[in-house]
């Protein structure tokens, strides 16, 4: 941190205004950093239940699948195991999909408030992450 | 430094400074009490940012208990309906270490409560009860998360009006300082 100096000291008044601006941007960017968490885990969720269902291709159909349901492992036919897991792969991209959209409209936000007070206040602020 | 303004949780909105010198006549004109107000307020925000983060943080590990739960009642419930074979399961005896059980498909299952308390529940009842237990916990985590948000808004105008504060008080003692040197040349 440093102290502006005499001549670049912005005397320029926060309104109410700028103040909720402020808040909304700090807020979008909590959202953001929340939602890249939600994401990146789900992802990963999602890539391997790919692996999953690749092997899954190749299994034996009379042997029984030991499927994971909470804590325990049951034994189920291979076809109930296919149908659970493309269900579950289905619940996760609408997951994926509904996270994109809220990160683009949220990133879009962040831009035009971002333009409207480096507008008003210049190098007097700061709005990285 | 709060207002009568309050959000649904009951938690006091903090009062944006429009004018610093109106806002200090409040505190004798002291730059430095006013500060201290201010930090005050803000340190009682942060306490409640805290315990607001760990109720969220225990919200997010019960739910996807609650989830598992329900996973395996409806399980339960659907192969109940399907089939009357035993159901193989490896369940966990220990951590990282499970046995093979055979169970029949039976009408009802025990739900734990928490306390040492476990209850036997018709299957049906079970969902029922482990679905409306998942809504409120999702509930209270959306709460827990909108006053979160609440509480950073908050956070935030307090912070600006620190900063505000203080280089209003930075500002005034500069042209004090200016002025004195204007008399004494």
């Amino acid at each position: 941190m440093r102290m502006l100096e005499k001549d670049e000291e912005a005397d320029v008044e926060v309104k109410w205004e700028d103040q909720q601006r402020i808040n909304e941007f700090s807020r979008l960017n909590n959202k953001v950093s929340d939602w890249e968490d939600q994401l990146s885990a789900k992802k990963q969720e999602k890539e391997y239940l790919e692996d999953l269902s690749g092997e899954l291709e190749l299994a034996d159909e009379d042997e029984p699948v030991k499927y994971r349901l909470g804590e325990a492992f049951v034994a189920i036919s291979l076809e109930d195991a296919q149908s659970r897991l493309e269900k579950e792969q289905d619940k996760l991209t609408e997951d994926i999909d509904a996270l994109d959209t809220k990160m683009t409209e949220a990133s879009e936000r962040m831009a035009e408030l971002k333009r409207l007070l480096y507008g008003k206040f210049g190098n007097a602020i700061n709005l990285d992450k | 430094m709060t207002t009568a303004e309050k959000n649904p949780r009951g938690i006091p909105k903090a009062l944006f400074v429009e004018d610093v010198s109106a806002f200090l006549s409040g505190y004798k004109d002291s730059t430095e009490l006013g500060l201290r107000h201010l930090q005050e307020v803000l340190s009682k925000y942060r306490f409640m940012e805290a315990n607001m983060l760990q109720r969220k943080q225990s919200m997010l590990s019960k739910i996807p208990e609650i989830e598992k739960t329900l996973q395996m009642a409806k399980y339960l419930e659907e192969r109940k309906a399907s089939s009357e074979e035993p159901i193989s399961v490896q369940y966990e005896l220990h951590d990282t270490l499970y046995a093979t059980a055979r169970v029949q498909p039976r009408e009802t299952v025990y739900l734990w409560l928490g306390a040492n308390v476990m209850l036997e529940y018709p299957i049906a009842e079970a969902i029922a009860l482990l679905t409306d237990k998942l809504e409120v916990s999702r509930r209270r985590l959306t709460h827990a998360e909108e006053d979160l948000e609440f509480l950073r808004d908050q956070i935030t105008v307090t912070e600006v009006n620190t900063a505000r504060v203080f280089n209003w008080d930075v500002k005034m003692r500069r042209q004090t300082a200016e002025t004195s040197v204007t008399v004494a040349s």
